[in-house]
């Protein structure tokens, strides 16, 4: 059944067939009816069935192997096991309280939001890696990083995306925020126009992102209050008026820069319904990832779900 | 061979990363000297109008241009040397036009964020002032575009493959307003329909990593902006950029996709094996690490053994596709 010697080309080809077929399956059932794989033409359910039967049989034992580690790993994903969230937390900075079995884990997706050069990146070095580079490098496109942080007897994962701040790199923005369970506007307290800046996109997340996220505003560059250009008093009543958490941070002299973050995290923690898990940022079938989103779409229903 | 060969800073000033492996890279160098030498043998039999496109220079730039013959190379192959020729005013002119208050604080603030680790730009403080020029001139002079950051590595690079302020303002003219699609503009447009294009073309190439790609729900945007926003800068080794860039300068776009497919490719059973989108994203900034990667050499013919249409018309075609 399981033929001995397989040419890598061969062994390639035959599993690109069967991710064709499991792809056009997965996206659009109708396609069956008729579709042409790699230039075969089938014209019944049960005829790709066969093919992919037949090509299945063909697969040697090293395809098996890798197919069942991809499994696996989809299994692990969808159902987001407290095993798989244990495994992942590799930073090693949090720890769970001892004893606690009944301990929830957390995952929740954050992003940063903000004019360029406010301190984006800085506040999640500083909050990940406990560093800080007087001048970072300007982020292009999008960061990820995450860090585990441990609230009462909950263990929280934030997966963290942190976005290129330049007006432009806007039309990317969607696909970032959508989804996410909490969001960091970032402004510099020196700078009025990046506070104007905050103000746009706390409207737009607020129309358009998951309806339950949670916002938080923050004045970063504290350490540079004697050149203040944005009052304290001023932000607090803004973030009051809006429903978003308010500090002002210092990734510098890390300042606020932990407890935003844990503020955040308390946050989502209560407004949670104990609930059965994330899938926010999993969207199979979907295939036109650079496309701009209008609406926070699909994000909506699985924001807010992140606790078990 | 001693590790203390190599210094921890390569040839262009970028420090080396920690766990750089020397051993791998000695083995790889003591071939590639031999390469260089060769290369530099048979650039100088290059007769007459060294520089008209024929079969004979496409294979040549494919081969990789001696280092000391980039900046001319560079200059005539991507059209730059035309710009710089029909060109209503000239480079001096444009630096003196700077004016435009919202532009420059844009790039100062940039200024000290383009490549802080290297070693050639806080101490020789020639380079950000040429970067300033360079960036501020071309954002003067083209309006739809002015200043997208990205261009400062772009510009940070060519400095340094040049050392020649006028050369890589016309390099990055040609880049922006020749080569390369819509990518710096104020939608970025032409960036996202790279995305899509991209998209396409690893579905079509390598359906696995596709799937498992969206499966962990990774957008193209998130691991591969810099691909097409720095053309690999800040993403691959310096050598392997340049030797990229002496075939976008003689091919066209084309290039940046064939480079994606390469390193998906080369990258598809760790990728495969990912199972969370940390762990994936981690993947593809691993990337540069590659023994492959590192091999410039070895890699660019990677690059050019993959099979399928890869043409420009195939790549306009799919462009026009998925136009925004």
């Amino acid at each position: 059944m399981v033929p001995k010697l397989l040419t890598p080309e061969q062994k390639e080809s035959r599993m690109n067939i069967c991710a064709d077929i499991l792809n056009n399956t997965d996206t659009d059932p109708d396609l069956l009816d008729t579709v042409t794989l790699k230039g075969t033409r089938f014209e019944s359910v049960e005829a790709v069935k066969a093919k992919v039967t037949e090509v299945l049989n063909q697969l040697t034992e090293a395809d098996f192997q890798l197919l069942s580690a991809m499994e696996k790993s989809y299994g692990a994903v969808a159902k987001s096991s407290t095993a798989d969230a244990m495994a992942t937390n590799r930073s090693g900075t949090a720890q769970r309280p001892n004893g606690s079995a009944q301990g929830k884990i957390c995952q929740f997706k954050l992003v940063l939001l903000g004019e360029s050069a406010v301190g984006k990146s800085s506040l999640v070095l500083r909050f990940v890696k406990g560093q800080f580079h007087e001048y970072q490098e300007s982020t292009i496109g999008a960061a990820f990083l995450t860090q585990t942080i441990c609230l009462d007897d909950t263990t929280v994962k934030f997966e963290i995306w942190d976005t290129a701040g330049q007006e432009r790199y806007h039309s990317l923005a969607p696909m970032y925020y959508r989804g996410a369970q909490a969001a960091i506007v970032v402004y510099d307290i020196t700078n009025q126009d990046t506070f104007g800046r905050a103000k746009t996109w706390v409207k737009e997340l607020q129309r358009q992102a998951s309806p339950n996220i949670v916002i938080a505003l923050a004045g970063n560059k504290q350490d540079l209050a004697n050149k203040r250009m944005v009052e304290y008093e001023e932000a607090q009543t803004y973030a009051d008026e809006h429903g978003l958490l308010f500090m002002e941070t210092s990734a510098k002299t890390a300042v606020n820069v932990n407890e935003i973050f844990l503020a955040i995290g308390r946050e989502i923690e209560e407004a949670e319904p104990r609930t059965y898990p994330r899938t926010s940022s999993r969207r199979p079938g979907g295939s036109g990832q650079g496309r701009r989103l209008a609406e926070g779409d699909t994000g909506a229903k699985a924001a807010g779900n992140c606790c078990k | 061979m001693a590790k203390s060969t190599y210094s921890k800073v390569d040839e262009y000033g970028f420090k080396r990363p920690d766990d750089f492996n020397y051993e791998m890279y000695d083995n790889f160098m003591s071939q590639y000297m031999r390469v260089l030498i060769r290369r530099a043998q048979r650039w100088s039999t290059l007769k007459g109008d060294a520089y008209k496109k024929s079969g004979t220079l496409k294979r040549f730039v494919r081969k990789g241009i001696p280092g000391d013959r980039r900046t001319t190379a560079w200059m005539h192959i991507s059209g730059a040397e035309d710009l710089k020729k029909t060109n209503p005013v000239n480079y001096a002119y444009l630096t003196k036009q700077i004016d435009n208050q919202q532009i420059i604080e844009t790039i100062r603030i940039d200024l000290p964020r383009t490549f802080p680790d290297n070693i050639f730009f806080p101490i020789d403080e020639r380079l950000p002032a040429m970067l300033y020029n360079v960036l501020a001139a071309f954002a003067h002079q083209n309006k739809d575009v002015g200043y997208c950051q990205g261009l400062n590595y772009i510009a940070g690079l060519l400095l340094l493959a040049t050392k020649d302020e006028e050369a890589s303002f016309w390099l990055l003219k040609a880049l922006v307003e020749r080569i390369l699609p819509q990518y710096y503009v104020a939608t970025m447009t032409g960036l996202l329909t790279d995305l899509d294009v991209l998209d396409e073309l690893v579905l079509k190439h390598e359906p696995l990593v596709h799937r498992h790609i969206h499966n962990i729900g990774m957008p193209w945007a998130m691991g591969t902006t810099k691909w097409f926003v720095c053309l690999y800068a800040e993403v691959l080794p310096t050598e392997t950029v340049f030797r990229i860039w002496d075939c976008l300068f003689y091919e066209g776009s084309k290039i940046i996709f064939r480079v994606a497919l390469a390193l998906i490719k080369l990258h598809k059973q760790e990728i495969l094996r990912t199972s969370e989108l940390g762990e994936l994203i981690g993947c593809f900034k691993n990337m540069r690490n590659h023994e492959t990667v590192i091999n410039c050499h070895k890699f660019m013919q990677e690059v050019f053994k993959l099979s399928g249409n890869l043409s420009n018309s195939q790549i306009e075609k799919l462009r026009r596709k998925h136009k925004k």
